[in-house]
């Protein structure tokens, strides 16, 4: 991992408080998900990048801890819906409802009005519902009765779904997938910390015992932080090398998109902000790639696995620039 | 649709370079379709029916039989493609039938080559390939920018270069090859076995090169540069020809004057006729005959530019007497034509004491009779000779030689007329004599007993500038308007002089390298015995030294793209440290490799994260132009002083 000594990009604009909140926020959500420091530090930057998460494992491996987590320790305003296949695209954005007294329409906000959306089991929704979701996430604002609400700022979702529940699911199609800047997969613990887990009992009641390292403020401020990340023409090229790649392949159904692209660059620049780095170097792209692209990638011939090998052929098929 | 447009492009392209040669109806039809297609575009992706093109088809090929009664043949066979590949662009609707029609553009090119050679076609062959690359690139990778396509043909032909100029050099000429196809039989200006009053004069308006001579060690002096060709014998009072032809024993001459030494570039005039300094000696080539008369008459018509070198004299002598049959042939006059002009005659005849005498006479009469030299003389009746003695007076060198072999035939000596070429322009540049179609000149023989034929030249006495100077500067009036302003323009003659002496040495070197050429060459890089095997195996040697400095091209492509000294002094520094640790993979980031070094020498690390670092903030940083070129000099140095021997 980052190289501390490599301090030649380091950050001039971020603020010392800010790395040390930032190791803080690290440190913390490492007591709650044990052994998964990279994991973390992805969803960290997806946040950062101003991305959505999608976490997807089997269920048991702490998904929905880990969003929980993440929720507590930046100090956000957060909901959970459990999605389910009778939830409705109103319960989720909101309603409006007549009010006798004033004789006039009032909306009233749904569990979406808040900072941090925890969405669970998302696939289990109607596809109607499940793209009332994607569509607020995408505009960051929900319109009702012809009146725009905005969504708060800052404004992330974290969805996770269980990818071999089949029965009564609606998978996510390819362009709804795409609106999700990563998609991370937790995975058993090792040994370890497994052994730490099944001694310590249910991790989520460490939780109220913590002090959120962040607020929503701090949040802002490093995603704005985030954007300032330099990226160099030598880098864009490799990125533009990369997603070409995907597009060359015979044995992938679709290369990647240009959205795609761009967030591939905003998470590179997250994992470099949250090195410590004021530009990005080929190794933050590296970093993130497979979770950025594994979800958007499909093989053609689905028997030779998913897109989680894709992204390991693609950095080393591609030379970085010197 | 780009794709179409670039294939009727490369078409167009080889239609062009025929459209001279071919018929017009065929190079008219084939742009017709051309055009038509491309007006139409998309839409006629259809095309007409089977049987329309069925018929048109069968149509073109009878046109082609009625012109040209073959479909074999260079000429035949380019009028036929010419229009039948335009046919092809009615059922044209793939990248595969486009590709079809770059590759009839690229067969109209070759034709071309095959059918003329000319330094100044080169330039257009040479475009035509680029276009046909070029669309072949556009059609094969859609969406490629015209300006893409077009560098990526030119490197393409850069890099072929080398390869067509071993195949040129080496690949072995064999004669008789397939790509040795007969020409056509066009006329060409030249001089011709038979002469007419006023029949030279035509000549004198054409600017054509005749050949191309260079002495070996000085030239004659310009009295003696007659170029001798034709012998004409037979008159009948108007015209002279060359007569019977029957095979006759040639007299062995006496060297009199001085031998000369040249080689001749000699144009393709369809006639036999191969001209060398009068007189020339020897024949320069066993498949040229050295007649009875002294022509150089070769086996077949030239047709193609041919090189040789002869010996000659400008000065013989008889040893033996005239043979009955020659005094025969060159005493034969028309009888009841010219009849006063075999009065005066008999009259000179009777004044004369000697045969020498005699000559002097008649040249005596021709200067003082009030003669003119001119371009344009009044026409002739059939007593051709008398009219201009004693009515026109006015004439060209033919009329003089054909007037002064009457006078000596009339008068009891042998004569004839021997045509060729007078004079020659000097090109400093080429240092050779360039001898044009307007240097035409027609002169006489007369036997005289002890000497031999002797050259008179009876225009020399009508007009005595002819020798020294072209007709051309003599007449003025008789060159077209260009050839006037070329001809006044000293630069331009000197810029022409240049052109013809880079064209002689296209031709002597280029289009006539045969097979000799490259056993000689062969030679000369140090074979002892050379033949055609060691031909191949140059060749062999020349296409695998080529496909190295591809590959070698190619590679070098892959692994720097750029040329930048940061990345230079980068891979320097990977290459110096792939010493200590595994080498970069090329998938590997700054960062990776130095914590990759630093694992492997903990005491380096703290160097190596320094280099690194000043590494990644020169190439991912953000830019700092004002210091940029110090900074990567500065890395260069730290590279330089990095040291990775074990502490």
């Amino acid at each position: 991992m980052p190289n501390p000594a490599v301090t030649a990009l380091a950050g001039t604009d971020t603020a010392a408080g800010d790395s040390a909140a930032i190791a803080c926020v690290l440190t913390g959500l490492e007591t709650i998900i044990l052994g998964k420091p990279d994991q973390i530090r992805l969803c960290l930057a997806c946040l950062l990048a101003r991305g959505h998460l999608l976490i997807e494992d089997v269920p048991g491996v702490g998904k929905t801890t880990l969003a929980h987590a993440l929720a507590h320790v930046l100090g956000l305003a957060w909901q959970r819906v459990q999605f389910t296949s009778d939830l409705l695209p109103a319960d989720i954005v909101g309603v409006s409802i007549f009010d006798r007294a004033s004789q006039q329409f009032h909306f009233r906000r749904g569990p979406i009005f808040t900072q941090l959306l925890l969405a669970d089991e998302v696939n289990r929704a109607s596809p109607r519902t499940q793209s009332a979701l994607l569509e607020a996430m995408e505009e960051r604002q929900v319109s009702a009765d012809g009146t725009t609400y905005p969504l708060p700022e800052p404004f992330f979702v974290a969805a996770t779904q269980n990818p071999h529940e089949q029965l009564g699911t609606f998978a996510l199609p390819e362009s709804q997938l795409d609106r999700f800047l990563m998609r991370v997969t937790l995975g058993y613990p090792d040994a370890v910390h497994e052994r730490e887990l099944l001694r310590g009992g249910e991790r989520r009641e460490l939780l109220p015992g913590m002090t959120p390292a962040l607020d929503a403020t701090a949040v802002l401020r490093m995603q704005r932080a985030v954007r300032g990340v330099y990226v160099a023409d030598a880098l864009l090229d490799y990125c533009q090398a990369l997603i070409a790649r995907t597009r060359e392949r015979a044995d992938l159904k679709l290369g990647l998109s240009p959205r795609a692209g761009q967030g591939l660059i905003r998470a590179a620049q997250a994992w470099a902000y949250l090195a410590g780095r004021s530009a990005v170097l080929p190794e933050d792209v590296q970093a993130v790639l497979p979770a950025v692209v594994t979800h958007r990638l499909e093989r053609r011939d689905a028997a030779a696995g998913d897109g989680a090998g894709v992204a390991t052929e693609i950095i080393r098929a591609v030379p970085v620039p010197v | 649709m780009r794709g179409l447009a670039w294939c009727c492009a490369a078409f167009t392209g080889g239609v062009l370079l025929h459209v001279d040669r071919v018929p017009l109806w065929a190079s008219a039809a084939a742009l017709a379709l051309v055009a038509w297609r491309l007006l139409t575009g998309r839409s006629s992706g259809r095309g007409a029916p089977l049987a329309a093109r069925a018929a048109l088809a069968l149509l073109l090929v009878a046109a082609v039989l009625t012109r040209f009664h073959t479909l074999n043949g260079l000429a035949a066979g380019t009028a036929l493609l010419v229009p039948m590949a335009a046919l092809k662009l009615l059922e044209t609707r793939t990248p595969r039938d486009q590709l079809v029609m770059v590759g009839a553009g690229l067969f109209l090119l070759v034709a071309a080559c095959l059918d003329r050679q000319g330094l100044v076609r080169a330039p257009l062959y040479l475009l035509q390939a680029w276009l046909c690359c070029a669309a072949l690139a556009v059609i094969t990778a859609r969406g490629l920018a015209a300006r893409t396509a077009l560098t990526l043909a030119g490197r393409a032909l850069v890099l072929a270069a080398p390869l067509a100029l071993i195949l040129f050099v080496f690949f072995p000429r064999l004669a008789g090859a397939f790509w040795a196809i007969p020409h056509g039989e066009e006329a060409l200006t030249g001089l011709s076995d038979s002469m007419s009053p006023g029949g030279i004069t035509h000549l004198t308006s054409s600017y054509d090169t005749a050949f191309r001579a260079r002495f070996a060690l000085v030239p004659p002096p310009p009295e003696e540069r007659y170029w001798r060709g034709p012998v004409l014998h037979d008159f009948d009072g108007y015209t002279w020809r060359r007569g019977g032809g029957f095979a006759q024993w040639r007299q062995p001459l006496e060297a009199a004057g001085k031998t000369y030494r040249y080689s001749i570039a000699l144009e393709p005039s369809r006639h036999r006729w191969w001209f060398a300094l009068d007189t020339p000696t020897q024949s320069p080539d066993a498949k040229v005959q050295l007649t009875y008369d002294y022509e150089l008459l070769a086996a077949e018509p030239v047709n193609q530019p041919v090189n040789y070198e002869a010996l000659s004299n400008t000065h013989m002598r008889a040893a033996w007497p005239l043979s009955a049959a020659e005094r025969r042939e060159d005493m034969q006059l028309h009888p009841g034509r010219n009849p006063r002009t075999l009065e005066l005659a008999q009259s000179l005849r009777q004044q004369a004491g000697s045969e020498a005498a005699l000559v002097r006479a008649a040249l005596e009469f021709l200067r003082t009779g009030g003669f003119v030299y001119s371009l344009d003389p009044q026409p002739t009746g059939s007593d051709s000779v008398d009219d201009l003695l004693f009515s026109t007076r006015a004439g060209f060198c033919g009329h003089y030689a054909s007037a002064f072999v009457t006078l000596m035939r009339g008068a009891g000596l042998p004569a004839r007329v021997v045509t060729g070429y007078l004079g020659g322009e000097w090109n400093p540049i080429g240092g050779y004599f360039i001898v044009r179609q307007s240097d035409a000149h027609a002169w006489a023989e007369v036997w005289l007993e002890g000497r031999g034929w002797t050259r008179v030249d009876p225009t020399a006495v009508v007009a005595p500038e002819r020798l020294r100077r072209g007709i051309l500067d003599l007449f003025p009036g008789a060159m077209s308007s260009p050839q006037r302003l070329l001809h006044g323009s000293a630069w331009l003659t000197r810029l022409l002089q240049s052109w013809d002496a880079t064209n002689n040495w296209w031709n002597g070197h280029v289009v006539k390298f045969t097979l000799d050429s490259q056993l000689d060459l062969l030679s000369r890089l140090g074979v002892r015995s050379p033949d055609v095997r060691y031909l191949g195996w140059a060749f062999a040697a020349g296409v695998l030294g080529w496909l190295a400095l591809i590959a070698w091209h190619s590679g070098r492509d892959l692994k720097a793209p750029r040329r930048d000294p940061l990345a230079g002094a980068y891979m320097r520094l990977c290459r110096k440290l792939a010493r200590i640790a595994p080498a970069r993979a090329s998938h590997q980031g700054p960062m990776s490799f130095a914590n990759t070094v630093s694992e492997r020498r903990p005491d380096l690390k703290e160097r190596v994260d320094a280099i690194f670092a000043r590494y990644t903030q020169l190439r991912f940083g953000p830019p700092a132009p004002a210091t940029r070129t110090r900074d990567i000099q500065e890395f260069r140095r730290a590279v330089a002083r990095l040291s990775v021997r074990s502490p």
